[in-house]
């Protein structure tokens, strides 16, 4: 069992390397580190701020890339195109051929992303070379690489919130605009809820606005519980138990969505 | 016990925006293939032709009825390890290589690195693609694909072959290769269902011929019955036996009395 899906892991791997636009987005991400060495000059004080704040932007943009092209054109193009009979026609379940590429996308994002991390070292030491280590005084590796290692736990979690979305929908546009969306909600519903809460005696909202919102922080994915940025930029400690929960929580969603995926297209027929 | 076994097969698909407005696909569909037969279907566009091979590799779910492939469900995986499929139009990865994907089917079947090496190599000069190895998928004209996807089907030499349209988008060349390939597999026993519309094909290699029209499996006769010709009555004089039979089931919804095929009209 676990042999196969290795093997569809690998495959779907060895696949989505050959997708162009993986090669797109590092580039792109290699740019825009190599611009925080160039522009981070003109902010003094805020010299590491930006840096890591442009570098970490780059991560993510390498990690979204996947569940929001790689994922969908993998899975939901793989019906639409007819390609999924090549591992179905196998004696491959559809649980596994569901698992099996989940993880093969999980090993593309864990690599665009230690690729884009070894590129973040990179440009910081530049930066130790460039600048006065004074700017650098709030530095902490271990910080960056904890928000590092957030950043693709949530990106393990949008990829099995777009292989959902590609096991129910027909469409890899429909596929995309909802993982689009899940992604807009993710980020914003803490900081939504967080208002609410705070403004309950100032605002004239009715209860069942606030069980909705409230509702949505556990249905769509919490993004902004992976979100370690403002540690890593500013030098900060990390509490081990925020880092605990995100782990636990993301986690568990991810498992939780990709069993919710498996028994969905398990009943689906793919004529 | 028959190689593939399927007893009152129905299906009916959803269809509109809603899915509410229904169409029957597979209407009380029986069938058994023997083992080391070659069954050929044959019917009209939308007979259901593809959903009953579709659902024997359990990739659509029948609405009623079973279908049994070595005496195990079809929707079991595990009996997939005896089966070769190539779809209609069949896709292969676009940014892989054939040598890549028959890799991958050998992994799966556990076949030793040296084997997979060997087989990908007499697969591959079989098919005729013996220096198309390492070219990406995308790169292949249609009939290479559907070489190459039959290359796939039988890489890990299954038992059973079910081969939809396995000569569709071939040229002269390409389908008589496919034809020897059939004819090959046959002489080593393995039993095969296809369906096609090519029915001087189907007339050439099958053992036994089923009509699908309407989702049902209307007449079923063999290349020994065939070889008695029809009556003179018979739509076009210049068909072949089949193709009287075929437009007369298929045109009037009667089978020609006396090729009924054993006497069953089903």
């Amino acid at each position: 069992m676990l042999f196969k899906l290795w093997q569809v892991a690998l495959f779907t791997y060895r696949e989505s390397l050959r997708q162009r636009i993986v090669y797109g987005v590092l580039v792109c991400a290699a740019l825009l580190i190599l611009f925080s060495l160039m522009f981070s000059g003109w902010f003094m004080r805020d010299i590491l701020k930006i840096i890591l704040d442009l570098c970490l932007a780059a991560v993510s943009l390498g990690g979204l890339l996947v569940p929001f092209f790689a994922a969908i054109n993998l899975v939901a193009g793989d019906i639409d195109q007819k390609t999924i009979f090549t591992i179905l026609s196998r004696p491959v379940g559809r649980g596994l051929y569901i698992v099996g590429k989940f993880c093969g996308l999980a090993l593309l994002a864990c690599t665009i992303m230690a690729i884009l991390t070894l590129a973040t070292l990179a440009a910081l030491w530049g930066a130790a070379l460039i600048f006065d280590p004074f700017f650098l005084c709030n530095l902490s590796i271990s910080a960056i690489l904890v928000a590092i290692a957030m950043k693709a736990l949530a990106t393990l979690v949008l990829i099995a919130v777009a292989m959902l979305w590609s096991t129910v929908t027909t469409s890899t546009f429909l596929a995309t605009l909802l993982t689009l969306c899940s992604y807009i909600i993710g980020q914003s519903v803490e900081s939504v809820v967080r208002f609410l809460v705070l403004q309950q005696n100032q605002l004239d909202y009715s209860p069942l606005l606030r069980l909705v919102a409230e509702a949505s922080l556990y249905v769509f994915p919490n993004l902004a519980a992976f979100n370690f940025q403002h540690q890593a930029a500013h030098g900060l400690a990390i509490a081990p138990g925020e880092v605990l929960f995100a782990l636990v929580y993301g986690l568990s969603y991810t498992a939780g969505l990709l069993i919710l995926a498996v028994l969905l297209f398990s009943r689906r027929d793919l004529s | 016990m028959p190689a593939i076994l399927c007893h009152a097969l129905s299906k009916t698909y959803g269809h509109g925006f809603w899915r509410l407005q229904r169409k029957v696909a597979l209407a009380n569909f029986s069938l058994d293939v023997a083992r080391g037969e070659v069954f050929g279907i044959v019917g009209p566009n939308g007979a259901g032709k593809s959903t009953a091979l579709k659902i024997l590799m359990g990739l659509v779910r029948p609405t009623s009825g079973s279908a049994q492939i070595l005496a195990m469900p079809a929707s079991d995986p595990a009996c997939h390890a005896h089966l070769g499929y190539l779809p209609e139009n069949p896709s292969l990865y676009k940014k892989l290589t054939i040598s890549e994907h028959l890799h991958f089917a050998g992994q799966l079947a556990q076949m030793p690195s040296k084997v997979i090496r060997s087989r990908t190599a007499e697969l591959l000069a079989l098919v005729d693609l013996p220096l198309a190895a390492h070219i990406p998928i995308q790169r292949f004209s249609k009939g290479m694909t559907q070489r190459a996807a039959l290359a796939y089907a039988l890489f890990t030499d299954p038992k059973i072959l079910i081969l939809d349209e396995p000569m569709s988008g071939l040229d002269p060349l390409g389908r008589q290769l496919v034809l020897e390939i059939i004819r090959h597999c046959h002489n080593q026993g393995k039993t095969i269902l296809f369906c096609s519309h090519i029915l001087t094909d189907v007339e050439r290699i099958c053992s036994r011929i089923g009509i699908m029209h309407q989702g049902k499996l209307v007449a079923q006769t063999t290349p020994a019955e065939l070889a008695q010709q029809l009556p003179a009555s018979a739509s076009a004089s210049s068909a072949t036996p089949l193709e009287r039979l075929f437009l007369a089931t298929v045109q009037k919804g009667v089978v020609p009395e006396g090729k009924q095929g054993e006497g069953h009209a089903l």
